[in-house]
């Protein structure tokens, strides 16, 4: 038995201290300890390194990880302690060994940079503490101890807070609001609905002039992703066809504002609105286009059809064949903004209000749509296509429906971007795109409006606030996506099923997916 | 799983579809034709020495894709799962090959005459046997906890998941490859003896035409390996697990085949393949960067779907086809050379609309239920 708990806890002290010098590789610690310096207040300019204290508390932070991981489905405290006592010293052994290649390497002055390109000198020297060899020796302690401390933390705790504060925001946010619809009186109830949209209203009339043009240039970001999150939600979420090329659509609505927008290369200067409502038409176009032929494929090569299909669109639009009429890969400049009642109507405060307006006119879409007769159709047709084609539901028109109108917000969403950067090109509409627009309805939470919300401002938002963690951002979404399908399939803010499906039966519970449900994790 | 065995479901296609689908293949067809008869004929400005040197890229390349479409078809035919991570696997093969060239140039050998060359000059055969093994070793392992850790907790969910997983596990290795590597593009540094764009003259037509060894090396290797899988598969104990736990993986776990293991060595040996296939890409195209596996990969599926998913004689019949397709095409058609990516993803869609079981017919559980 204790022989048992050793060789495993080795096994994941060897898997974190692995994984920790892949992180020390990609110059991640260096990245964390910037961030940690930053959230308790020590500034640090932009190039420069944290002090090394930082360094001290991340690495803390991370022993304490591997110990709170190690020690886990043992009743006895002694064992918790145990395994992350040798978790802790596996990691700290692992490392170390790494260190004393990292001195050397200080020491012969070798430059490993050509190869590792995030190795600098400067970077190991913080990871060493500053210390040389002396900084292995400091990490066996330090890591064995922090270990022990995570271990002590979990038996003093005894439930995982993080998983349970994930778990718990959305419960008790629920909760609430039931609690409160049952105290409230009667005109709360009534008109508190409209007082809420007053002052959201309000809110987004008023802060886009109060908080400066950057903050409006990240509101605008997620407002436009939390768009096309809707959009692909409508597809991907409600109507259950994984669609890989979205970007494409985004590209239609963008390069028909433009092409109808700029000076060159055509020269029509039709005016934003009138080009958005093209844009949107494109879009809807392509969608019907591309739908026909392959809506009655398979899942997964659907998923692939769609993603040729947004390629095809990119390298068009990069290639010598169109640069006459698109640009080419320089893309399309001084594209003309909207005008409101003849006034200029395109400072950044108002992409802010055209954004907001739009976000929460396909929020309110998405809405209506997914209790609607169509919706439920969807969802049927999502669950199990027979019983709903059985039920009278033509499968291929509403999968149709579907794309068109999930189509129909990437193109908007693509005519305001293109307007508001004023310059489109066939990089804004890569792979990563779609990849990204993706990842926000995974990352928040299928069908769920908050959490798509939470989506944009996780994946789009912080990066753009936080700049230090721009390089990791898509090695965090790949990792995060994998584990967001092994252990919480549903997202960070899951949705509510409307109360008319959760009375039909466990119907649901079979196509939802399971969690961790491996034969052998 | 009662879901996937059941025969394929036929839906009655609505009108609008149908035609959409026809006018779509008439198009198609009448373009192909139209461009074929203004280059052969009306143009007819390319003598045989040009068409000779297409078609031996095009064979060099299918050689590559057969390989890693191959990974596709077994890992499909098995799990029912676009493995959409095997791109970067084959990335990571060509990383671990160019490491090995790389540290193999650094090593200097004296001869006894006093010449200084390096390891991989002086015993090119070594090297070039040295940057395979090492490839396929880390490509294999690189496969194997793919599966490990992405797609095995996800077994019984539904089909999608998976695909999401892998999905975040190919952005997850490509994002990695260029934190540790750098974006920069890297130079592949051939033994001297197969430099690229060396190789045996021969005139065709009165031109000469270079046949280069990197090409000769790459495409019999492709040659060797595949029908090495083609007799492990058909001949093996193996093989014949793999094909049975394609079959109907329950059936398997009940004759006694340990189902985790047989899958669990299936992503080892398309990771064995994609390895070698990235060695190979690397030293016949010679640039080694983060992205190299994406377009390979989704062309490789491309010629797995071409060929019939399911069906390894159809990978690599499909591998070649597409090869072919990819360096003649261009030319033939008369259109930009810029262009051969989207020829590769309208034969994708083209196939799967016209005939998704593809040329050799797909070779799938639910068809022998």
């Amino acid at each position: 038995m204790n022989r048992n708990l050793f060789s495993s806890s080795v096994k994941k002290g060897l898997t974190f201290g692995i994984v920790m010098i892949i992180l020390v590789l990609i110059d991640f610690e260096v990245m964390a300890s910037i961030l940690l310096s930053k959230l308790l207040g020590v500034n640090v300019i932009r190039g420069a390194l944290p002090q090394v204290r930082f360094m001290i508390i991340f690495l803390v932070l991370y022993g304490m990880f591997v110990g709170w991981v190690a020690s886990s489905n043992h009743e006895k405290s002694a064992k918790k302690l145990f395994q992350a006592l040798v978790a802790g010293l596996t990691v700290a052994m692992v490392v170390g060994l790494f260190d004393l290649v990292l001195n050397q390497l200080i020491i012969t002055g070798t430059d490993v940079r050509a190869y590792l390109a995030a190795l600098g000198p400067a970077s190991i020297k913080l990871f060493l503490l500053e210390k040389g060899a002396l900084g292995s020796l400091l990490h066996l302690g330090l890591f064995t101890g922090a270990s022990l401390l995570g271990s002590v933390l979990k038996i003093l705790l005894k439930s995982d807070p993080v998983s349970h504060f994930l778990k718990s925001i959305s419960t008790v946010y629920r909760g609430l609001r039931a609690k409160a619809q049952a105290n409230t009186p009667d005109w709360i109830k009534k008109y508190g609905k409209y007082l809420l949209f007053l002052l959201i209203g309000l809110s987004a009339f008023f802060l886009p002039r109060m908080w400066g043009s950057y903050n409006n240039y990240v509101v605008g970001l997620v407002g436009l992703y939390v768009i096309l999150g809707i959009g692909l939600n409508i597809i991907v979420g409600l109507s259950g066809q994984l669609m890989l090329g979205f970007a494409a659509f985004f590209a239609m609505g963008a390069y028909s504002v433009a092409l109808l927008n700029a000076p060159l290369p055509l020269g029509i200067m039709l005016g934003f609105w009138p080009s958005l409502a093209i844009g949107v038409l494109m879009a809807v176009l392509a969608a019907v286009l591309l739908g026909l032929p392959v809506m009655g494929m398979r899942g997964d090569y659907l998923a692939i059809v769609t993603l040729g299909f947004g390629e095809i669109i990119r390298i068009l639009l990069k290639s010598d064949l169109l640069t006459a009429f698109t640009g080419g890969p320089r893309g399309i400049q001084d594209i003309k903004g909207p005008t409101l009642f003849g006034q200029p109507f395109s400072s950044d405060i108002d992409y802010t209000y055209i954004i907001l307006v739009f976000m929460i006119l396909a929020i309110f879409i998405f809405k209506r749509l997914e209790r609607s007769r169509t919706g439920r159709a969807w969802m049927a047709v999502r669950e199990d296509t027979k019983v709903a084609e059985a039920t009278g539901v033509n499968i291929k028109n509403s999968k149709l429906l579907a794309l068109c109108l999930g189509a129909a917000f990437a193109g908007l969403a693509g005519g305001i971007f293109a307007a508001r950067n004023q310059f489109t090109g066939p990089n804004d509409h890569q792979l990563m795109v779609s990849m990204n627009i993706l990842s926000i309805l995974i990352v928040g939470g299928i069908n769920s409006v908050p959490g798509i919300i939470l989506g944009a401002f996780t994946l789009k938002g912080l990066p753009e606030i936080l700049r230090e963690i721009e390089n990791y951002r898509l090695l965090v979404f790949g990792g995060l996506l994998v584990f967001m399908m092994i252990s919480r399939p549903e997202g960070l803010w899951p949705a509510t099923r409307p109360k008319i499906e959760k009375d039909e039966g466990n119907k649901q519970k079979a196509a939802s997916p399971p969690g961790k449900g491996g034969q052998n994790g | 799983m009662e879901n996937e065995n059941r025969p394929p479901r036929r839906y009655k296609r609505s009108n609008l579809s149908k035609i959409v689908r026809w006018v779509l293949g008439i198009i198609v067809l009448s373009y192909i034709l139209w461009r074929l008869y203004t280059v052969f004929i009306v143009q007819n400005e390319y003598n045989p020495d040009i068409w000779f040197r297409l078609l031996l890229s095009g064979l060099v390349i299918g050689g590559v894709y057969s390989l890693i479409a191959i990974g596709y078809t077994l890992v499909y035919g098995i799990l029912r799962m676009i493995n959409f991570a095997h791109g970067e696997v084959m990335m990571i093969g060509t990383f671990a090959g160019y490491f090995v060239f790389e540290a193999t140039n650094a090593i200097k050998l004296t001869s006894s005459s006093g010449e200084v060359t390096s390891l991989s000059n002086a015993q090119p055969v070594l090297a070039v046997l040295l940057a395979f093994i090492v490839g396929m070793t880390v490509a294999s392992t690189a496969g194997f906890l793919l599966e490990k850790i992405a797609y095995r907790p996800l077994r019984k969910a539904p089909r999608l998941i998976p695909l999401i997983s892998a999905i975040g596990a190919s952005i997850f290795l490509q994002n990695l490859a260029q934190l540790l590597f750098s974006p920069l593009v890297r130079d592949y540094k051939n033994p001297a003896l197969i430099a690229r764009g060396q190789g045996w003259p021969v005139t065709i037509a009165g031109a000469q035409v270079v046949i280069p060894y990197t090409g000769v090396l790459t495409f019999s290797m492709s040659i060797i390996l595949m029908f090495a899988l083609y007799t492990m598969v058909k001949k093996s104990k193996l093989g014949k697990s793999m094909r049975a736990v394609a079959a109907d993986k329950p059936t398997a776990a009940l004759m006694g085949i340990d189902v985790n293991a047989v899958i669990s060595q299936t992503f080892i040996i398309s990771g064995l393949l994609a390895g070698a296939a990235g060695v190979m890409w690397g030293l016949h195209n010679g640039l080694v960067y983060y992205y190299v596996g994406f377009l390979p990969g989704i062309k490789a599926f491309t010629s797995a779907v071409l060929g019939g998913i399911g069906n390894i004689p159809g990978a690599m019949l499909g591998g070649m086809l597409l090869g072919l397709i990819e360096s003649i095409g261009p030319t033939a058609l008369g259109i930009s050379y810029q262009l051969k990516d989207v020829l590769a993803f309208v034969i994708l869609i083209i196939i799967l609309v016209f005939r998704p079981s593809g040329i050799l017919g797909e070779i799938l559980s639910e068809e022998k239920v």
